[in-house]
């Protein structure tokens, strides 16, 4: 997805007049809607009131009462005929009725009323959300809410895709261009959208643009049609401006956005790890975030990064997977000078588990020396001749480094299983560690031990206790490089870790 | 120069607001038809619920005049359907009334910026 276009930066005087104007009307409204309501209420009850007495009125056949003479005097006198009624249906007209029929008529006019306070409910609810709503937007746009940007630049995808993009994926597929291109520009017209962007490039300038911009699109679209990847992130940007300004009316007006806010996909690469150069899955992809408070809202970029390619052998009795490790190793060197970040842990992340794939990763087979993944961690006959996992990454070793890893995974599960004992408290103890200072990074969480009797007897590395303390360790290396980003961060705990992982 | 489309601005001006009241005139008339809408609703049905027995009375000055149920129940059947008519026309009306105060204003805006041009030549030249 190629999300381009930035929410412009009005002029900041004209924005609180606009907004204040608004949430005034607005309060105009929800103001004459409560008293109106307060009246419909108050009718309401007056009718209750009658009602009571309409039905205590035929229990005697009359009654003595002050009768009010003029403004200023009452004469006692009598009710009579107690149950005769001359009651005003309105419009001048007038019906004589017993007290029974009149309760019914005043039942029937208490239905108006009700009718006429749930359409008063109505309204005020309507505008109480509108005048909320503009409350929300002005803090979107002061940004001083809780609103999270989250951005995703594709820049520079030079990757094979085997198949073809599901449309949604493609980075120019129209329909989302043009809701995001909706959305922006509905917020810029309630920002004030008097103001014209300075950049605006002249009518001829334009056309000419606009040729160009569809020249690059074929060229993109026959690369589609020959399962290419997509151009770099500059002609995403062209190509969506390109549609922009074909939507017509405000195109001019966001081109210049575009152009005037100096949008440029370089300055972000820099930003973010640079995980674009992978193979794209076939199916997981993985995601890092990054939080940056950039010129509007404090923004997530996000990028996906890309599993290895799998391909599906069929070896006789079970199919199995066989990873193109050598290319995805490759990949992951490219990444990791591409990278300048959490760089030195590669050797202890290597045996890292993050994600569900992860475990496929390391639960290999060793079949001829080649690790072969397998298909189902859990049946016993792939066992043998298996790493064990104690969560650490089997991924970027070398094949002479995985051996040993290997090798001292072996031998400690070796150890492990040869004091049992001192195997359970061990076990503990890290599982002990790992939730508490891994709150919040880590799917998997637990130490996974193998204790089946290994035939190898590969000398015992002095690395104890193995790799398994290094979880702690790495946590703690973790929680160090994430203390620096602290402040306003929304991102979940895989992609925190997968993040620190690169 | 300047007085000439000042002129013409005041006299566009009057008219329009003229124009104006005429829509808000048209307008509260109609709002007061509404209202007599709906209680000639209510009335109606209110007549549903009364039977030959009950005497209908209209009030006609100081009297109250002795009415026929069914009589009553025509009466108020016709005044619903004037009302309707009167609504419509209004309706109509107002409708004509819009568009001729659009066409003036937009001949009042086309003026303003004539008076500002001249006004800013007139600043020119002096």
């Amino acid at each position: 997805m190629a999300a381009t276009g930035k929410v412009k930066r009005s002029n900041v005087n004209d924005l609180p007049q606009g907004v204040e104007r608004l949430k005034e009307e607005h309060r105009k409204v929800v103001k004459d809607c409560r008293s109106q309501i307060e009246h419909w209420e108050k009718v309401e009850k007056d009718y209750e009131s009658l009602q009571d007495r309409l039905r205590t009125l035929p229990d005697k056949l009359s009654y003595d009462i002050m009768v009010p003479f003029g403004p200023l005097a009452f004469m006692p006198g009598k009710l009579v005929h107690t149950n005769e009624l001359t009651v005003l249906l309105g419009d001048n007209w007038f019906a004589k009725c017993s007290a029974k029929q009149a309760d019914t008529l005043v039942e029937h006019r208490k239905k108006h009323v009700k009718n006429a306070l749930d359409d008063l409910q109505k309204v005020m609810k309507n505008f109480q959300n509108r005048a909320d709503f503009t409350n929300d937007l002005e803090k979107l746009t002061g940004r001083t809410g809780d609103f999270v940007d989250i951005r995703e630049e594709v820049i520079n995808e030079d990757e094979v895709t085997k198949g073809k993009h599901r449309l949604a994926h493609k980075p120019n597929s129209k329909p989302k261009q043009e809701y995001l291109l909706d959305l922006k520009e509905d917020k810029e017209k309630e920002e004030g959208d008097e103001e014209r962007m300075t950049g605006v490039l002249s009518e001829e300038e334009l056309w000419a643009r606009l040729d160009d911009l569809e020249h690059q699109e074929e060229l993109q679209d026959a690369r589609y049609r020959l399962d290419s990847t997509d151009t770099n992130g500059e002609d995403t940007t062209s190509s969506s401006e390109e549609e922009k300004e074909a939507d017509g009316g405000s195109g001019v007006q966001v081109n210049g956005h575009q152009k005037e806010n100096g949008w440029v996909s370089s300055s972000l690469t820099s930003q973010m790890n640079g995980t674009n150069g992978s193979h794209p899955a076939d199916e997981e992809e993985e995601e890092d975030c990054e939080e940056e408070t950039d010129n509007g809202l404090p923004t997530i970029y996000f990028s996906h990064t890309v599993e290895f390619k799998k391909v599906r052998i069929n070896t006789g009795k079970n199919t199995t997977l066989k990873f193109s490790e050598r290319k995805e190793q490759k990949e992951q060197a490219k990444r990791k000078k591409k990278n300048g970040k959490s760089n030195g842990h590669s050797p202890l992340e290597s045996y890292k588990i993050t994600s569900p794939a992860d475990i496929y990763r390391v639960f290999v087979d060793l079949v001829n020396g080649e690790p072969i993944p397998r298909k189902s961690i859990l049946k016993s006959r792939s066992r043998e001749n298996s790493v064990c996992s104690d969560t650490s990454e089997s991924s970027t070793a070398d094949f002479e480094e995985r051996r040993a890893a290997f090798g001292r995974s072996w031998s400690h599960d070796d150890a492990m299983h040869s004091d049992a004992s001192d195997g359970i408290t061990e076990e503990e103890s890290p599982t002990g560690t790992s939730p508490r200072t891994n709150g919040r990074f880590e799917a998997f969480t637990g130490t996974v031990i193998e204790k089946d009797p290994l035939p190898c007897s590969i000398p015992h590395l002095t690395i104890a206790p193995p790799a398994l303390p290094t979880i702690p360790e790495r946590k703690l290396e973790e929680v160090g490089q994430e203390a620096p980003q602290e402040p306003p961060k929304r991102m979940s705990k895989f992609k925190a870790t997968r993040l620190h992982q690169k | 120069m300047a007085e000439v489309i000042q002129k013409k601005l005041q006299s566009e001006l009057e008219k329009y607001q003229l124009l104006q009241k005429d829509v808000s005139k048209s307008m509260s008339a109609r709002q007061k038809l509404e209202a007599q809408l709906t209680e000639n609703n209510i009335v109606k049905e209110e007549l549903a619920f009364l039977d030959c027995q009950n005497t209908v009375y209209k009030l006609i000055g100081p009297v109250l005049v002795k009415q026929d149920l069914d009589e009553a129940k025509a009466t108020v059947g016709k005044r619903l359907e004037y009302i309707n008519g009167e609504i419509q026309r209004y309706e109509t009306l107002l409708k004509e009334m819009e568009k001729k105060s659009d066409q003036h204003r937009e001949v009042l805006s086309s003026l303003q910026q004539e008076y500002q041009r001249a006004q800013g030549q007139a600043v020119a030249k002096a």
